[in-house]
């Protein structure tokens, strides 16, 4: 009986390696990218600030949000993945569709009005990871966008998407400064059996400040875009879930180990920073010179890629919504709007930073509390939208589906209103 | 402006009928507008029923129009039995308009574009309500928004500008928002109006769906020349989408090396099957062509061009041309070969025009040929195409046998890349 099963587990092991799996692997190498992308976009300069932030103050007591938060990307990602290869449109067009014009207005403006204020963080991100190593921003910044205006505007959104995911091979110098930074892993396993949990306000902001920076609403648009872009058949709509899942765990990994570093690091020392680059600096003396350098690298990565991608995703983004052209493939004057919008985005998230004693935290403030008021209507329009059986068909929400995203869509909603309230007190 | 508050409106905005209260002759409110039906008539499409959603819960309905009254802050409409009454289903010849088309994608098929209908403008005449225009402004959408009057003052107050309002006359939109839309006679004649290398730049801008349905609208004939203008990753998903028998209807017609290029594409057991739908004489001649490499003279060449033997006559040339051109993907030069198939000369179709007709072929044709190897490289190629300046290139094999011809427009695809944005 046994022997007549192992038998058979073994044909079907060996049998999935032969043939399947290299025809399965390879499909999956030329869809993958949409989900990957999107995903480690999230551990931007403020992504890896409030992880820098979150170790720092609250050793490994925060670790276990990684969790929940992991779950959650897969599920709203998901939701956003299989519109994308089911309808072949992208979320601005399926909202301006359904919902119609005057609310996907007022929605687009704030959408521009956010990811301009993250365009803004990324290359304030820029700015600060050079100045640890003696440039002055100055000088990083404007050739920063100068250069990530001519990689997307010169080359053809093929080789940008090749170039972005060696990006996000880069944060792999997280995990290695991580490990470098020599944690006790017994110390870190308990802190995900057992959490720690706390109930005081300073520790809630904490965790929801890491779930805003990880579910972001501009990524819902990107995500689905990039993966319309990709022309998947819904026969192959299981390599982008693939996709989704693998991109929402890399991003939590990196993450982890960002958390962690800067728990057994700073937090053991009781040092006190206010931002990624402090993290930075202050790894040196405990973690060693090069540690510390490659944390600020990782940071200067993260905040190049994630300064490219934003101001793409919002001209692609508005233009789908007003039936404006929108493709790298077009010339400026056939696409002035995309151009237009594009280079905007870049060159005033540029051009602020280099204003003498600019209210950084001022836009940050202003950032959070509307990405914390967009995210709930997209979400729920999300939800309404892969539930629309004329829209979806048989891959509409089932049962299960529903149960699991409007609790995940609701936990998050709660949230970030939670946060818009509590920034609006403190402010 | 002052127009819009004085008497009877003349044009009036889908925008501003959506959504208000419909009252009954008693100055009771019944419910509201929810959407317009319209007869697909010419050359202006008739509103002929208001979708209301009625005070209560209830289900929505239709109501005819003709018990429309008036129609002025409010639609106040007669007395009206339940049997005039319907519910809110499609039926042949008529369309919901906010349904289908408001904020919807639609082809302009005067500018060859991809729009999206910001607003639909009806013009009022003797109580019927005719939809003359779509609006794909940005003061469309401003309107939609509620902000036409701020934008206004605005752009007069500080640049003594007025944005105007971008509209299309129905005539030329073909809506998408159903392939049944696209089934309809009239817009298959709306599609045929636009030339095949801007229907490939639509297809190309729509939705998986919308490409499939606007790709079948096509007849044969500008299916193909479409097709040949697409993008390889489009085309294959297009053909994907067919059946073999109708793919290979389709790609008998376009041009011999771009067919085979097509098939290279597909998976295998597709392109068999297509290739075994199709005329026997023509699927080998694909086969001869899918064997040679693509980025070599082999694959960019066709092998559809004319050849005669160099006894003809000039006369018999130009009889045979008239037959025999439309079969041919390039007819502008004839090739002059000998029974081994050598090649011997060329004459352009205006030399044999100007030539005596009882005139033999060997004694009027150029014997300065520009020919190219089979294994010649593409960039080699384009740059021949620039020295010599000449319409099309004799391919031939190590023996000086002609394979084919390669076409200016077939170089064209290689080097258009590289001229930049």
């Amino acid at each position: 009986m046994a022997k007549r099963f192992f038998t058979r587990i073994r044909g079907r092991v060996s049998g999935v390696f032969q043939k399947r799996f290299w025809v399965t692997l390879s499909v999956f190498f030329a869809l993958v990218g949409p989900g990957i992308i999107t995903s480690n976009v999230d551990n931007d300069a403020g992504g890896i600030t409030t992880y820098s932030l979150a170790g720092s103050e609250y050793g490994l007591s925060l670790l276990w949000i990684l969790v929940p938060v992991t779950f959650a990307l897969i599920i709203i990602q998901e939701m956003c993945a299989r519109m994308g290869v089911v309808t072949g449109k992208g979320l601005s067009d399926l909202i301006r569709e359904r919902f119609g014009a005057k609310i996907t207005f007022y929605l687009m403006i704030i959408l521009f009005l956010t990811n301009l204020g993250n365009t803004i963080s990324e290359f304030a991100g820029v700015a600060a990871s050079l100045e640890i190593f003696g440039i002055s921003k100055y000088i990083s910044v404007p050739i920063a966008a100068v250069f990530v205006w001519w990689l997307v505007i010169k080359w053809n959104y093929k080789s940008v998407e090749k170039v972005f995911l060696v990006a996000c091979l880069f944060y792999l110098s997280y995990i290695v400064s991580g490990v470098m930074g020599d944690p006790d892993w017994g110390e870190i396993g308990t802190a995900f059996v057992q959490p720690d949990l706390r109930f005081d306000a300073a520790y809630l902001t904490m965790a929801i400040g890491i779930i805003g920076t990880t579910i972001a609403p501009w990524m819902q648009f990107y995500l689905q875009s990039s993966v319309v872009d990709k022309g998947v058949r819904t026969a192959d709509y299981r390599y982008i879930r693939m996709d989704v899942i693998v991109g929402s765990f890399m991003v939590n990994v990196v993450a982890f180990f960002i958390i962690m570093l800067c728990a057994v690091t700073l937090f053991q020392n009781g040092i006190q920073i206010e931002t990624a680059k402090d993290a930075a600096l202050a790894l040196e003396p405990m973690a060693g010179k090069y540690c510390s350098l490659l944390f600020a690298f990782g940071l200067l990565n993260a905040s190049l890629f994630a300064a490219s991608i934003l101001p793409l995703s919002t001209a692609y983004t508005i233009c789908e919504a007003f039936g404006w052209e929108s493709s790298l493939d077009h010339k400026f004057v056939e696409a002035p709007q995309f151009y237009g919008l594009y280079s905007l985005t870049v060159f005033l998230g540029a051009g602020i930073i280099l204003f003498p004693n600019f209210p950084l935290i001022w836009i940050m403030y202003y950032t959070q509390v509307l990405n914390g008021l967009l995210l709930p209507v997209v979400l729920v329009f999300m939800l309404l939208l892969v539930n629309d059986r004329r829209l979806m068909g048989q891959y509409a929400n089932g049962w299960t589906m529903n149960v699991l995203s409007w609790v995940t869509v609701s936990a998050l909603v709660i949230l970030s209103l939670s946060m818009v309230v509590s920034l609006i007190q403190a402010g | 402006m002052a127009l819009q508050y004085s008497d009877p409106q003349v044009f009036l905005f889908l925008s501003q009928i959506l959504g208000k209260r419909v009252l009954n002759r008693r100055n009771k409110k019944i419910g509201k507008v929810m959407d317009l039906v319209v007869g697909l008539v010419e050359p202006y499409p008739i509103v002929t029923e208001v979708l209301l959603s009625p005070a209560g819960s209830r289900e929505n309905y239709c109501v005819p129009w003709s018990r429309v009254l008036e129609m002025d802050r409010v639609l106040r409409v007669d007395d009206f039995s339940p049997e005039e009454c319907r519910r809110p289903e499609n039926r042949e010849g008529e369309i919901f308009l906010k349904d289908t088309l408001l904020d919807k994608q639609v082809v302009d098929t005067n500018g060859a574009k991809v729009r999206r209908v910001n607003d639909l403008q009806f013009l009022k005449a003797h109580n019927l309500l005719h939809l003359v225009h779509v609006d794909v402004g940005f003061r469309g959408l401003m309107r939609r928004a509620g902000l036409v009057k701020p934008m206004d003052v605005f752009l007069q107050g500080l640049m003594d500008y007025t944005l105007a309002d971008q509209f299309i006359a129905w005539k030329y939109i073909q809506p998408l928002s159903s392939p049944d839309l696209l089934k309809l006679k009239i817009a298959q004649d709306r599609l045929s109006q636009i030339h095949p290398a801007d229907l490939a730049d639509i297809i190309e801008d729509l939705d998986i769906h919308q490409r499939a349905a606007v790709f079948q609208s096509l007849d044969i004939e500008t299916a193909a020349e479409t097709l040949e203008e697409t993008d390889p990753k489009i085309q294959v998903s297009l053909i994907k989408e067919l059946k073999p028998e109708d793919a290979s209807d389709i790609i008998e017609e376009m041009s011999l090396n771009e067919a085979a290029d097509l098939l290279a594409d597909l998976p295998k057991h597709q392109a068999e099957g297509i290739l075994s739908e199709m005329e026997q004489d023509i699927a080998e001649d694909v086969k001869e062509l899918l064997a040679l490499p693509e980025e070599k003279a082999g694959g960019l060449m066709t092998t559809a061009f004319l050849s005669y033997p160099p006894t003809l006559t000039v006369g018999e040339a130009l009889e045979n041309i008239r037959r025999e051109a439309e079969d041919m993907d390039f007819a502008y030069y004839v090739y002059v070969i000998d029974a081994d198939e050598h090649l011997l000369g060329m004459m352009s179709l205006r030399e044999l025009l100007v030539s005596p007709p009882e005139g033999k072929l060997e004694d009027f044709m150029d014997t300065r040929i520009v020919s190219v190897n089979i294994e010649e490289d593409e960039k080699e190629i384009a740059n021949m195409f620039a020295k010599y300046g000449v319409m099309a290139i004799p391919v031939v094999d190590d023996d000086e046998r002609m394979m084919g011809v390669i076409i200016f427009r077939n170089i064209l695809e290689i080097i258009a890349p590289h001229l930049g944005k």
